[in-house]
C-alpha cells in the first residue's frame, strides 16, 4: 500500500512535466525536464497497411512502462521503431531531447543519416523474445563483443564488465559456456546482460518471456525487478505478464489498432480500466489464465 | 613390356598425380579466397560494389570454363598478356570455381537468421564489424559443406589443363594405356587416383575445418 502511493506520487510529479512539454511543445531545449524518449506523431505503415497512425507517446527519466494490447496492434512495431530496426513513414521520435530518426540540418530536421542514427541508437538497447544470441561466442564473449568493437573498451575492461554483469544475472559460473549450452531463462538472462554491457539510458524489452517454459519466467522477471529498482535505467516493455505489469510499471499503455486506447497507472488500467476495448482485453487475458 | 618403359609409365603417372593434386590445391586457394571476397561484395549495400561482383559472377560462372582458358593462354597473349601455363591453371580455374564459391557465399550469408543482424544493429556494430565478428564467422561454417562438394568439382576440372599444355594425371593415364594398351588397367587407376584425392585430400580438409570452426553449434558432450 505505502509502495503504490510512493508511486502515485511519482506518477503525480511526473505527469506534471509531461503537462508542461505539451505547452512548451517547441521549445526543446528544456534540458531538466524533458522526455527520456518522445514519439512524436508517429506514423508507420507496411504498404497499405497503417500499423500505428500518429502515435504520441512521452516517457519520462527512469520511467517504466509496458505495453499490452492484443496481437497485432502494434506493440512490438513501436520498440523497433525505436531501436531503428524500422524506419518511420511519419513523425519524429526523440531520445534524450535529441531527434533519433532525424537531425538538424541548417534548422531543419532531415532524415537522419547512418552516423548520427548510431551516435543517438547508443543510449537505448533492446532485449528480444527469441533471445538472439551469438552462437559462436560464449555468454561472456557475447558480453563483451560489442564493448570492445564499438566502444572501443580493452579487452581486460569490457572482460570485467561483462563478468560483473553475469555475475548480476547469476549466471558467473556460466561464462564460457556457449548459447547452445544454456536453457532458454539463462539465454535471456545472458541477452539482458549482452544490454547492459553497452550502457544504455533506455531499455526495450520486446516479450522477453514469451519463449520460456513456465517455470524459467520467474528467473528472467526477477532480474528484470532488480534493473528498475536499482539502475537508473529508463524501461518499455511489451508484456503479456499482467501481473509483473501491474506491479512493476509506473505506466501501462493499452494498445489498439494502432493506438493508445488507454493508459495510467497499473492500478487506474487494471483496477479501473475506462475504454470498453481494455476491459475486454483484460476479462479475456484473465480468463485464459 | 619391358621392365624399363613400365616404370616409366608409372612415374609418369605418378608425376601427372601430383600436378593434378598441385593444381587442385593452388586453385582451390584461389577460389576460396575469390569466392568470399566476390561474394562479400556481392551482398554489399553499395551498387558500385555490388554491379562488379554480380558481372563477375555471371560471366565466369555463365561461360565455359575450357574456353575460359583458352583464352586467358591463347587470347591474352594477342593483347600483349602471355602467362604461364601453370599461372593459367591455378588462376584460370580457380577464378572460374570463384564464381561458384562467391554464390556460395551469398547464400550463407542470406541464411543467417534475421535475428542476428538485429541483435548487431541493437549493439550498434557498424556493418563492417557486424559483417566481419557476427555474420561472416556464422555463415562460414554454414557453407562448408558446399565448399567441400565444389573443391571435388574443382578438382575434376584440373584435367582441362591438358588443353593448355600441362600433362596431368587424366592425360598421363591415357598415355600410358595408349602405350601399352591395357585401357582397363589405366582407366581404373585413373579412378581411383581421383577418389583418392577427393576423400584423402579434399574431405579430410574440409572435416578439419568443421570441426575447428564449429564451437557452439555442436553441442559438447560431457567428458
Ligand atoms: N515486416 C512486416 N511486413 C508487413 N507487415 C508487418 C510487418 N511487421 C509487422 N507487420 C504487421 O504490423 C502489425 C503490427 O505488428 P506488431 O508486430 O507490432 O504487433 P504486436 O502488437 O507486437 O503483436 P503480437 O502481440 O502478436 O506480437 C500486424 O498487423 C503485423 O501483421
Ligand atoms: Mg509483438
Amino acid at each position: 500500500m505505502i509502495e503504490h502511493n510512493v508511486r502515485l506520487g511519482k506518477m503525480m510529479t511526473r505527469s506534471k512535466v509531461l503537462d508542461h512539454l505539451i505547452r512548451d511543445k517547441d521549445n526543446v531545449s528544456i534540458a531538466m525536464t524533458q522526455p527520456m524518449v518522445r514519439f512524436e506523431n508517429v506514423t508507420k505503415r507496411y504498404g497499405a497497411l497503417t500499423v500505428l497512425d500518429g502515435l504520441n507517446l512521452d516517457i519520462a527519466r527512469n520511467e517504466k512502462v509496458s505495453i499490452i494490447g492484443p496481437s497485432g496492434s502494434g506493440k512490438t512495431t513501436v520498440l523497433r521503431m525505436l531501436m531503428t530496426l524500422e524506419q518511420i513513414n511519419g513523425g519524429v521520435i526523440w531520445v534524450d531531447g535529441e531527434p533519433l530518426t532525424h537531425m538538424n540540418k541548417h534548422g531543419q530536421l532531415v532524415p537522419a543519416s547512418e552516423r548520427h542514427l548510431r551516435r543517438v541508437r547508443a543510449k537505448i538497447g533492446m532485449v528480444f523474445q527469441h533471445f538472439n544470441l551469438f552462437p559462436h561466442l560464449t555468454a561472456l564473449q557475447n558480453c563483451i563483443e560489442a564493448p570492445v568493437s564499438v566502444l572501443g573498451l580493452s579487452r581486460q575492461e569490457a572482460e570485467a564488465r561483462g563478468a560483473e554483469l553475469l555475475d548480476m544475472v547469476g549466471l558467473g559460473d556460466k561464462k564460457n559456456h556457449y548459447p547452445i549450452q544454456l536453457s532458454g531463462g539463462q539465454k535471456q538472462r545472458v541477452a539482458i546482460a549482452r544490454a547492459l554491457a553497452m550502457r544504455p539510458k533506455v531499455m526495450l524489452f520486446d516479450e522477453v518471456t514469451s519463449a520460456l517454459d513456465p517455470e524459467l519466467v520467474g528467473e528472467v522477471l526477477n532480474v528484470i525487478r532488480t534493473l528498475g529498482t536499482e539502475h537508473d535505467l529508463t524501461m518499455l516493455m511489451v508484456t503479456h505478464q499482467m501481473a509483473f505489469a501491474k506491479e512493476f510499471s509506473d505506466r501501462v499503455c493499452f494498445f489498439h489498432g494502432g493506438k493508445i486506447a488507454e493508459q495510467g497507472t497499473p492500478d487506474q488500467l487494471f483496477g479501473d480500466p475506462q475504454n470498453e476495448r481494455t476491459k475486454q482485453f483484460l476479462s479475456a487475458v484473465l480468463e485464459a489464465r | 613390356m619391358n621392365e624399363f618403359a613400365l616404370s616409366l609409365t608409372f612415374s609418369a603417372l605418378a608425376r601427372g598425380l601430383l600436378v593434378t593434386a598441385a593444381v587442385t590445391m593452388a586453385a582451390s586457394l584461389v577460389a576460396v579466397t575469390m569466392g568470399l571476397v566476390v561474394g562479400l561484395c556481392r551482398v554489399s549495400p553499395r551498387r558500385s560494389v555490388r554491379w562488379p561482383a554480380i558481372v563477375y559472377i555471371e560471366f565466369f560462372r555463365g561461360t565455359s570454363l575450357l574456353v575460359q582458358l583458352y583464352w586467358w593462354f591463347f587470347v591474352l597473349p594477342i593483347f600483349g598478356v602471355a602467362l604461364s601455363p601453370w599461372t593459367v591453371a591455378i588462376f584460370g580455374i580457380g577464378v572460374c570455381v570463384s564464381s561458384y564459391g562467391a554464390e556460395l557465399v551469398r547464400a550463407a550469408i542470406r541464411a543467417v537468421d534475421r535475428g542476428q543482424y538485429e541483435a548487431s544493429i541493437a549493439l550498434n556494430f557498424s556493418r563492417a564489424t557486424m559483417m566481419r565478428r557476427i555474420i561472416v564467422p556464422q555463415a562460414i561454417r554454414a557453407m562448408l559443406p558446399a565448399w567441400g562438394t565444389l573443391l571435388i568439382e574443382l578438382l575434376k576440372g584440373t584435367s582441362l589443363v591438358f588443353f593448355i599444355t600441362i600433362s596431368e594425371f587424366t592425360s598421363s593415364a591415357k598415355s600410358a594405356a595408349d602405350a601399352t594398351g591395357n585401357y582397363l588397367f589405366f582407366f581404373a587407376i585413373a579412378l581411383l587416383g581421383y577418389y583418392i584425392v577427393a576423400r584423402g585430400l579434399i574431405t579430410p580438409f574440409v572435416r578439419w575445418l568443421e570441426s575447428h570452426l564449429s564451437r557452439g553449434f555442436v553441442r559438447i558432450t560431457a567428458p
